[in-house]
């Protein structure tokens, strides 16, 4: 080691921590497709926060000005219109990674003993994840930035008794307002992103004291050399850096079509009246959130109660936080559980986006009663989880991981 | 058209009453929800001949009324491929507060007072910037090829996808009028010349939709260009990354 990198390393444990982290830290050999996403959240994570320090050297969060500035980042600004796309499509992208990392958790049982915490603090980073998207999709002042900001805010008021004082002061005045927009515009620059940052620190760290699952759901801590490192185990750099690099490179490849080709993605990720700026006397005929809420607005929906829509679509996203304890089962992955679990997972992960479509469908009749059956779908998944899960058929686990290439 | 023209003229001097009634009858119209099917219009930002078309006729009939108060005069040097003295002379007609020739770093505005436009139409001439994006370029294609005469109307014409609209059909003296062959019938003859034919006006409001299409995303102009150059680097990328990968991965059994 050159002298300069002895000298830092005298005042501060740098090569400990990369050994700790990444040239020494064990990672299971067997990691496939769905691995990828969790560093793929970090990248998205650090382009968000790049690109957001831009956006906001241009924009103004000012209803009288705040749509005027976006259009002046997208024609004004040098390269201002590449920021904001990173940044719009950045948004999505988050959420179909955020979506596809936490399949894998269900489909492997990533948050089963020993990884509680890991995935509550997973949980906690979606959560402040949705905040976030919500309070950034206000800023451009457009229309479905106004009225979809309207119809959740509003949802606070079927709180009994303080419902109404409470939505009233998330917004700060009787309607969505400037000051609404000045207050979202700071919770989504800065209260929002560092607790992101705080929790994903966590997220990571819990990871690092337990170790990662694998698609077979062994723990490879159990089954060591004599050195004392996993049989199979491979050090993190330099075989995950080069494999996340190059899922990496097929990521951005997907991704940057869709920056420079298809921005709006056909109106999924930027909708078409989000560029009429927001007007509160005239409400658009249809009003829908983002793709990434849409499951869960149809679970609200499908509720013919306000208040109970709320709590149904709350406890919606509770009952995964407990999902450590609702499964029971001790084996992990899907791939040694019964068929039971395969059918239950199947039928959740349709529920889940037949919700998604129905979210952004203009409500008809039959959509709403199929609404309601994948609203039962989806909690009868956690149910029938419950009882299923103590007493499941499994087949045998294998002593060591095997390689699927 | 001559209607307006004269009640443009006149309105100054109109009784208040009479405003307010007029006013009345204007923003009680009501857009029907029926959806009329839209004809699709061949998008071309590479035809700059077309553009430059496009933007003769929007500052020549449309900036009266509607402003692009997104998009300044300056950006057609680039994107339109023009000199800026032909821009100069050519597309920019207004003045600024001081009575000033507008400046080509200005930003396309006009300027009406939007009380008075308000009393004029029952509405503010919507900003026409980002029209083509949050409509799309077929609906505005739709729209300008769907005027028809029709004297219940105050400006003697209606609009087929968009019925009751309050504006004028501004592009008559190009297009004529046409009418219904019968009340109610969908077939429509021309009661009136313009001084273009059908097909010359249908090519003229392709090259002022071409002409929204653009001002709606100039950045159109760019990323497709320069996306294409990103995914080429970003695919050679992936195959060394590839090939490093499996460099490194070859002992791990």
């Amino acid at each position: 080691m050159n002298k300069f990198l002895v000298w830092i390393d005298e005042r501060l444990p740098v090569s400990n921590f990369v050994k700790n982290h990444l040239s020494q830290y064990y990672a299971p050999k067997n990691f496939n497709f769905f691995y990828y996403f969790g560093a793929l959240a970090i990248f998205i994570f650090i382009l968000q926060i790049v690109t957001g320090i831009f956006l906001t050297i241009n924009y103004k969060p000012d209803a009288a000005s705040a749509f005027a500035s976006v259009e002046f980042i997208m024609r004004d600004v040098e390269w201002g219109w590449l920021i904001r796309y990173l940044h719009s499509t950045g948004a999505s992208f988050f959420f179909i990674v955020i979506y596809l990392h936490m399949f894998r958790a269900l489909l492997y049982g990533s948050f089963k003993n020993p990884r509680e915490l890991l995935w509550i603090f997973g949980m906690i980073i979606f959560v402040l994840l949705m905040a976030e998207a919500f309070m950034g999709y206000l800023l451009p002042w457009g229309q479905m930035s106004y009225w979809g900001a309207q119809v959740i805010i509003s949802l606070f008021g079927a709180i009994p008794y303080f419902g109404e004082s409470l939505a009233t002061w998330i917004r700060g005045d009787y309607v969505i307002s400037d000051a609404t927009l000045n207050r979202f515009f700071a919770f989504h620059v800065i209260a929002l992103p560092l607790l992101l940052f705080a929790l994903i620190y966590l997220h990571l760290a819990a990871l690092h004291t337990v170790g990662s699952n694998n698609p077979d759901g062994i723990e490879i801590k159990k089954n060591k050399d004599s050195d004392g490192i996993p049989k199979d185990g491979i050090p993190f750099h330099p075989y995950y850096t080069v494999k996340d690099t190059f899922g990496l490179s097929i990521f951005l490849i997907i991704f940057a079509f869709v920056v420079f080709f298809i921005p709006e993605f056909g109106g999924f990720f930027l909708e078409k009246d989000n560029f009429v700026p927001a007007n509160p006397l005239q409400t658009p005929e249809h009003i829908m959130p983002v793709w990434y809420f849409t499951p869960f607005y149809a679970i609200l929906r499908a509720i013919p109660d306000k208040l109970g829509g709320v709590i149904v679509m709350g406890l919606s996203i509770f009952v995964l936080f407990i999902m450590p304890w609702i499964d029971r089962c001790p084996v992990k992955s899907f791939r040694y559980r019964s068929n039971t679990y395969k059918i239950l997972l199947s039928l959740f992960a349709i529920s889940f986006i037949g919700l998604g479509y129905i979210g952004m469908s203009a409500p008809t009749p039959i959509l709403t009663w199929v609404g309601r059956l994948f609203t039962l779908i989806y909690f009868g998944f956690f149910i029938v989880l419950y009882f299923t899960s103590a007493n499941e058929k499994t087949k045998d686990i294998p002593e060591r991981v095997k390689m699927h290439e | 058209m001559k209607k307006l023209k004269t009640y443009l003229k006149e309105s100054k001097c109109m009784n208040r009453n009479l405003l307010f009634s007029l006013l009345f009858f204007f923003a009680n119209t009501v857009q029907s929800a029926e959806k009329t099917s839209l004809n699709s219009v061949l998008i071309d930002l590479n035809n700059k001949p077309s553009l430059q078309r496009g933007a003769q006729i929007f500052m020549n009939n449309c900036l009266g009324c509607h402003t692009l108060k997104y998009q300044r005069y300056v950006k057609f040097i680039d994107h339109l491929e023009m000199p800026k003295d032909m821009i100069e002379k050519n597309l920019i007609f207004t003045t600024d507060k001081n009575g000033k020739r507008t400046k080509i770093g200005s930003l396309v505005l006009n300027a009406v007072n939007s009380d008075f436009s308000k009393e004029a139409f029952g509405v503010v001439p919507p900003d026409l910037t980002l029209i083509a994006r949050s409509r799309g370029p077929d609906w505005v294609y739709t729209f300008l090829t769907s005027f028809y005469e029709d004297n219940s109307r105050p400006f003697g014409v209606n609009n087929k996808l968009y019925p009751n609209v309050n504006m004028p059909h501004v592009l008559w003296w190009m297009e004529g009028l046409k009418a219904p062959t019968s009340s109610g019938s969908s077939e429509y003859t021309y009661v009136t010349n313009g001084s273009m034919s059908e097909q010359e006006y249908k090519k003229s409001i392709t090259d002022l939709v071409n002409f929204l299409t653009y001002v709606s995303e100039p950045a159109q102009l760019d990323r497709y260009k320069i996306g294409f150059w990103v995914i080429l680097f970003l695919t050679i990328f992936a195959f060394v990354a590839y090939l490093l990968k499996r460099e490194y991965w070859k002992d791990i059994e």
